[in-house]
């Protein structure tokens, strides 16, 4: 008892045997089984988990939440100023949105028309009109909404989070990436990925379309046999551990596939939407006509039941990558705006309408931060030739909600059509210094060494954005 | 301290010292210190919020020390030299000194310049600068100690341990020796014979034994693919440009393998680098040499095709960003990059430095090249001579001959007309004579792209209106209609997309990309009575270009009412021709005389023969090694790293970093593209400390697991120091020493006492050192994410050693739909039984066993591997198919006598334990041999070496 590395072993493979506390387990599970504790938060959070909600594509601030009277009246002029070439090439006219905006809730927030049951909820909602950009290229931009940095290998916010706070829940990941139907974002797996924090950071991919990998006892092996051949591996484990003293690694191993054995459990009653009632199916619109409205609010319920498991992270997309039929994919609306929107608005809409009602009405916001992100806006004008709008990195809108968030605000604003943030200018360093503000982390403080640099999630710049803040 | 100094100063002023004696210190104290105090303190001084630039005016030290550039502000007596006075003078642009305030008055800055050449006499000398960054003094921009006390390594780490009253551990049991000298040389497990022999004959003579199998395992391949590996890691080599496409690169992987045989050769390693920097200069036409220069273009860079001018040069400079950042680290483990919008904050690296370093670079495109013998491109140029000249005039006479029954054809179609206007990409509509149709077909024989095929056009919408009063178009699919037409475009992970299904969607915003033949049946449920049919190819409305594709324009439709005999309702024939190429497609047979036609029919045919001797020539060989541009862009300076605002221009150079320990070298800003890059990898492996110290510090870190500075590619002030600095530098010289060929000084490694002990624990000693960075004991390490899978292949006698190189295997299936997508495979064939060494890592990709086990993603060089556990690693190992399948070829394996023991021995080289026996005979007996296979491959022993 009198040596200390004696001890922890004998604690550990007691805890094995004996089953661990809710605390220890937690703090260990989804987490490096040999690493230290993470490091926790600087000072008290106002949230504990985070839902972010992306739109990949640079979903158009102008024609979704930024409302520009100017922009109507003067549909069809030019915009002041020399003929821009953008990303796609040259601009026309200014052009307005095929939608009229129509004022909501208490607040009588102008929001568009095309998106009626998220109208709802825009008194619950901190409006953040005056994002910039780094990139005018989907994949870099969204690169960079995820993790600040437009280049791939920086760790995305999840991982951060995950890194700083570790897991809530027993037997679920950490961090949970929900992809479309329809395929994955631009630049895929970078948005969510580890970068240069240990792997175990990782968002882990889920939806109802997809099950975890690996998940499910392959085919062909009986539960039986399969719980002998654990047991086997146990033993010849814990023998092999008994024979190397002093090395902790191997013991975590051996945590590892007990907790691979609860996942294994629990990630499939997680997935079960069949235990939602059907007025809960009819809220979301998992059964609708639509197939990819269907299949968004499948995952949207998915995501509800992630979070209420305490589930860390999740990011839920909402379209997939840039495409040759971009008017199908994603929210990149080069060409054919109206018809692009008229189908990517119903999918999104009551889904995510409903995830925010339920989120709400079950109490949950009080823990739970809700993000909107897309990579950036798109121009005022239409491209030439075409009834679509060009990439736009200088002005576009995300939003908070939830936990610690107050409702009702609009905070910066772009100019009289939309083409620059001109007041209150945001990036995404002060929009992830906002949330792991609201997550109790000091951005300027959560710090990982890497190749030469102690890193930072918003690099060197950020701030708080205090009047989103409730 | 301040007010101390401040007490100094008006004593002294108050005995009065002639003020006007610039030497003297009471001149500093009464014009120069309260001018620096009033004007630079608050932003130069420790009381500065944020101490500006580095630079302190506090002291002395300070700036004799100047700012982040480490470069002297002040030269004594020398006021023309040191930036200082050029600041205040507002010589400097953007550096106007005390800034967004006026120009100092006249008189004080003559004051500075007088004290200054007087010899800057500066009382301040008590104060010292806290060390917050590295200066040149840093450690490891020293040159290599001399005079070292110890003669062998394990002198070296005997005292330190002595120093902490520690010891080294007894000698490792030869069978354990064994596992760690395979799984540290070749990263495979050895054969329970090779165990055998090699126990049998240590314990005749140990030492020659172990000098035995050290020499056959750097013999060995395998050993090359091992350590190739882990040079792969340092170069950040990946096999797709990653960013937003993220395209597969399948010509890299020459130079994976030719990393693999420069090492297996044991190529100098300084020739290595030179060859990395600059292959094609000195190795042009031998493509063994050649090759090595796509270290340059091995990185991630983008490749999207972006039309605004600044996201141009901002695109650039992250791809030349890309080579800088590589080679420092990779060769000279400092952080240039660091230094790209500032000085770097840690380490004394300038803006500067940054860009002489990029001007090496400047002209460096990436791509694909031929990368070939001088007699392979003679007898290339040789063989395609003859036949494009063959070729050409073929050509000339068939333009010429056409071009005459144009213009016969220009006259025939004067004199026709088209009564109805041509196909329109918005909607081109037929209206027709009611009839009764439940099937309606449109068939293509041209589109707006192509007079000769409908194939490649694209249709948005199709329309069928009944004949009614308030017409209804029945074609939609909510109207219970189908569309059958074969698409020409695929996205493999949504079969909707591209779809003739698009056409009946009611929406405009997606299209149906028409495939082979070009043909679209509309099935409606029922027989209806119809008047007008038309089809949309335009995704909006405003649109008349080829830009989305392009439109059917000459057609035919069709109705029927059993989908067998159809009647032709509409045509395009009548309609104005889309293009002259397409109206001359309508007469050409008309206008061409027999003769004509056979004589293009010949051509046609000599054309062809001749294209078939051209394919049939064999290609150079090519590969992904990157252009190069001969006469590269200037280098400029770009302020805070924008590649928009250029300042002052660098010549491609050396670092001045380095300026005291190596030979400085600087071209002119015109050097040739060629010239730059060997300058610079001269300078990086001639009489470069840093270099040899830098690589044998790698190679330490592959030993132990952890290098003797556990930071390999950052030896700077944010690294970590090292742990035994003269062994470093000990090490560093006999690599030296060594002529730079790695074998010799792995030998000398490997056969210390401090890599041949054991590896077993002891309390005590863990106390004092708990992870033995001390070495008082062999530090045990899991294996790393390829060791994993090579040896379940092994294991279960599946690994397949050739081919050695070439293309590599797949472990994801990879989608192309105008970016990449990969997809990771749910079971691995065994054409993917190869060494992972050869698997085509892509970016941003994620594949089984691989990845869990902490393979990084390639987005930047991985001098060192993560090694975490998590039950994620379980999950994989546990359930994956992979695991699976050498599970149950194991069990095959297992058919002797005693298939438990051979098990064991194929998997951990020795016998079960009793234990372990019974626990595996019950296993088996309830669930055969893959259940206890499977468990065997998961086990800790396994992957564990010590």
């Amino acid at each position: 008892m009198s040596d200390p590395l004696e001890l922890t072993r004998r604690r550990f493979l007691g805890q094995m045997t004996t089953g661990m506390t809710g605390l220890a387990l937690s703090r260990l599970l989804m987490s490096d089984l040999g690493a230290a504790v993470p490091p926790g938060a600087h000072f008290a959070p106002k949230a504990k988990q985070v839902l972010q909600i992306f739109c990949p594509g640079a979903a158009s601030h102008i024609d979704l939440w930024d409302h520009k009277p100017l922009l109507e009246k003067y549909d069809g002029t030019p915009l002041p100023g020399p003929v821009e070439v953008t990303f796609q090439g040259k601009n026309g006219n200014l052009m307005k949105s095929p939608w009229a905006f129509k004022p909501a809730g208490k607040s009588g927030k102008m929001i568009s028309s095309n998106l009626p049951h998220m109208a709802q909820h825009v008194d619950d909602i901190a409006f953040i009109h005056s994002m910039t950009s780094r990139s005018n290229t989907h994949g870099p931009g969204c690169v960079a909404m995820n993790t600040c940095f437009t280049r791939e290998g920086y760790p995305s916010g999840g991982a951060w989070i995950s890194h700083a706070l570790g897991s809530l829940n027993q037997n679920l990941p950490t961090y949970v990436s929900v992809q479309d139907v329809r395929g994955e974002p631009p630049n895929g797996k970078a948005n969510w990925g580890n970068g240069f924090l240990p792997a175990r950071h990782q968002g882990v991919s889920m939806a109802a379309q997809q099950a975890l990998r690996n998940l499910d006892r392959p085919a062909g092996i009986s539960s039986a046999e399969d719980e002998a051949t654990r047991e086997f591996l146990r033993a010849t484990n814990l023998e092999h551990a008994e024979a190397h003293a002093g090395n902790d690694e191997l013991r975590a191993r051996i945590a590892a596939y007990e907790l691979a054995a609860k996942m294994q459990l629990a990630a499939p009653e997680v997935s079960d939407l069949s235990r939602e009632p059907e007025h809960v199916h009819a809220l979301y619109g998992t059964k609708d006509a639509n197939p990819l409205k269907a299949a968004y609010a499948k995952n949207c319920l998915l995501t509800r039941r992630f979070l209420e498991q305490g589930v860390r992270y999740v990011s839920l997309y909402c379209a997939s990558r840039a495409s040759g039929v971009d008017g199908l994919l994603n929210w990149d609306a080069h060409r054919t705006l109206k018809a692009d929107y008229d189908r990517h608005c119903p999918v999104f809409d009551q889904p995510t309408a409903a995830l925010l009602a339920d989120l709400k009405q079950r109490g949950m916001l009080d823990d739970v931060l809700i993000i909107w992100c897309t990579e950036f806006g798109r121009m005022p004008t239409h491209q030439v030739g075409t009834t679509g709008r060009d990439h736009n990195p200088d002005a576009y809108t995300a939003w908070m909600m939830g936990a610690g968030v107050k409702g009702g605000v609009s905070y910066g604003a772009t100019d009289d059509f939309g083409r620059r943030s001109v007041t209150d200018v945001a990036t995404c360093y002060d929009f992830y210094a906002t949330v792991l503000h609201l997550l109790g982390l000091d951005h300027e403080k959560l710090t990982y060494y890497h190749n030469g640099v102690n890193r930072r999630f918003t690099d060197v710049h950020g701030h708080v954005i205090k009047p989103v803040l409730a | 301290m301040s007010r101390l100094s401040l007490a100094l100063a008006l004593l002294a002023s108050a005995r009065v010292i002639a003020a006007d004696d610039s030497g003297s210190v009471a001149f500093f104290e009464q014009k120069i210190r309260p001018a620096l105090a009033e004007h630079c303190y608050e932003c130069h001084s420790a009381k500065a919020k944020k101490l500006k630039g580095g630079l302190a005016l506090d002291s002395k030290a300070g700036w004799q020390k100047g700012g982040d550039s480490g470069t002297p502000i002040i030269v004594p007596g020398k006021p023309d030299e040191g930036l200082f006075l050029r600041y205040v003078r507002h010589l400097e642009p953007d550096m106007e000194m005390p800034p967004k305030k006026p120009k100092l008055a006249d008189a004080l800055i003559a004051d500075f310049a007088t004290w200054i050449k007087a010899g800057a006499v500066d009382p301040r000398d008590q104060a010292t600068v806290e060390v917050k960054r590295a200066d040149k003094s840093w450690w490891s921009l020293q040159p290599l100690a001399k005079d070292l006390k110890h003669a062998d390594i394990d002198g070296f780490i005997d005292a330190k341990l002595a120093e902490q009253k520690l010891t080294r551990s007894a000698p490792a049991k030869p069978q354990a020796l064994i596992r760690r000298l395979s799984y540290d040389l070749t990263g495979l497990p050895p054969t329970q014979a090779e165990v055998d022999t090699f126990v049998a004959a240590h314990q005749a003579d140990a030492r020659k034994a172990t000098e035995a199998l050290v020499d056959r395992l750097l013999a060995s391949p395998r050993y090359g693919e091992r350590w190739g590996r882990h040079w792969l890691d340092v170069v950040r080599f990946g096999e797709s440009n990653g960013f937003e496409r993220n395209f597969v690169i399948d010509d890299l992987y020459p130079f994976r393998d030719y990393v693999i045989r420069s090492i297996n050769d044991d190529k100098p390693f300084d020739q290595l680098i030179r060859e990395h920097l600059a292959g094609d200069v000195i190795g042009k036409f031998n493509p063994e040499v050649e090759i090595g220069s796509a270290f340059l273009v091995a990185g991630p860079y983008d490749d999207v095709g972006n039309q605004d001018k600044d996201a141009q040069k901002v695109i650039r400079s992250a791809t030349l960003d890309d080579m800088v950042t590589a080679t420092g680290s990779a060769f000279l483990g400092l952080t240039i990059n660091c230094a790209k919008c500032h000085h770097h904050k840690f380490d004394p690296i300038p803006t500067e430095d940054y860009y002489r370093v990029r001007a090496a670079f400047e002209g460096v495109v990436h791509g694909r090249r031929p990368v070939a013998t001088k007699e392979q491109t003679q007898a290339y140029n040789a063989a395609m001579g003859p036949l494009n000249k063959e070729r050409a005039r073929l050509v000339a006479e068939q333009s010429a001959l056409t071009a005459a029954i144009e213009t016969k054809a220009k006259a025939l179609l004067a004199t026709r007309t088209y009564p109805r206007p041509k196909a329109d990409t918005l909607l081109t509509e037929e209206k027709i004579a009611p009839t009764e149709a439940r099937f309606v077909k449109l068939t293509m024989s041209a589109n707006s792209a192509n007079p000769l095929s409908g194939v490649g056009g694209r249709i948005s919408e199709f329309e069928i209106w009944t004949d009614e009063a308030t017409p209804r178009n029945v074609a939609l699919a909510s109207n219970g209609s189908k569309a059958d037409g074969v698409k020409g475009a695929n996205a493999e992970d949504f079969p909707m997309a591209y779809s003739a299904a698009l056409t009946i969607d009611g929406d405009e915003g997606a299209q149906w990309y028409i495939g082979t033949p070009a043909e679209l049946v509309i099935t409606l449920p029922r027989v209806e009575k119809i008047s007008r049919l038309g089809y949309r190819s335009a995704k909006g409305r405003i649109l008349r270009d080829n830009s989305q594709g392009a439109t059917p324009c000459e057609y035919e439709m069709s109705v029927s009412l059993d989908g067998k005999e159809w009647k032709k309702v509409a045509d395009s024939y009548d309609r104005e021709a889309w293009s002259p190429a397409h109206a001359f497609e309508r007469v050409r047979k008309q206008v061409t005389t027999p003769d004509e036609a056979k004589r293009l029919g010949l051509l046609g045919r000599d054309l062809a023969a001749v294209d078939k001797r051209i394919a049939a020539v064999p290609k150079m060989p090519s590969a992904w090694v990157g252009t190069h541009q001969p006469k590269p862009e200037p280098t400029f300076v770009h302020k805070g790293g924008d590649p928009t605002k250029p300042a002052g221009q660098v010549v491609p150079s050396s670092l001045a970093v380095l300026d005291l320990v190596t030979k400085p070298y600087a071209l002119k800003a015109d050097a040739g593209e060629g010239e730059r890059r060997v300058a610079l990898a001269d300078w990086i492996t001639q009489d470069n400390p840093i270099t040899a110290r830098v690589l044998a510090n790698r190679l330490w870190h592959y030993h132990f697991g952890t290098g003797l500075v556990d930071t390999p590619s950052d030896f700077g002030f944010m690294g970590s120091k090292p742990s035994h600095p003269e062994l470093l530098d000990f090490l560093a010289q006999r690599l030296i020493k060594h002529g730079w060929k790695l074998k010799a000084l792995h030998r000398e490694i490997v056969l210390s006492q401090t890599y041949l002990q054991s590896a077993d624990f002891n309390p005590t000693a863990a106390r004092a050192d708990k992870d033995a960075r001390l070495l008082w004991r062999f530090p045990p390490r899991r294996l790393g994410a390829e060791e994993i899978r090579d040896t379940l292949l092994a294991t279960a006698g599946q690994l397949k050693l050739e081919p050695m190189g070439g293309p590599g295997f797949r472990l994801y299936r990879y989608l192309v739909n105008n970016v990449s997508t990969y997809i990771p495979l749910d079971t691995q064939g065994p054409e993917t039984y190869r060494r992972a060494v050869y698997h085509q890592n892509a970016r941003a990709s994620v594949v089984d066993v691989l990845n869990d086990f902490d393979l990084p993603d390639i987005a930047f060089a991985a001098p060192k591997r993560a090694n975490t556990t998590s039950p994620l690693q379980a999950l994989t190992l546990f359930n994956n198919s992979f695991t699976l399948d050498m599970a149950k070829a194991l069990a095959a394996r297992l058919d002797g006598a005693d298939p438990i023991a051979q098990a064991y021995s194929f998997a951990l080289q020795r016998q079960p334990s009793a234990t372990e026996r019974t626990a595996a005979e019950k296993l088996i007996a309830q669930h055969g041999k893959p259940a206890f296979c499977r468990a065997l491959l998961n086990s800790n022993a396994l992957i564990f070496v010590e």
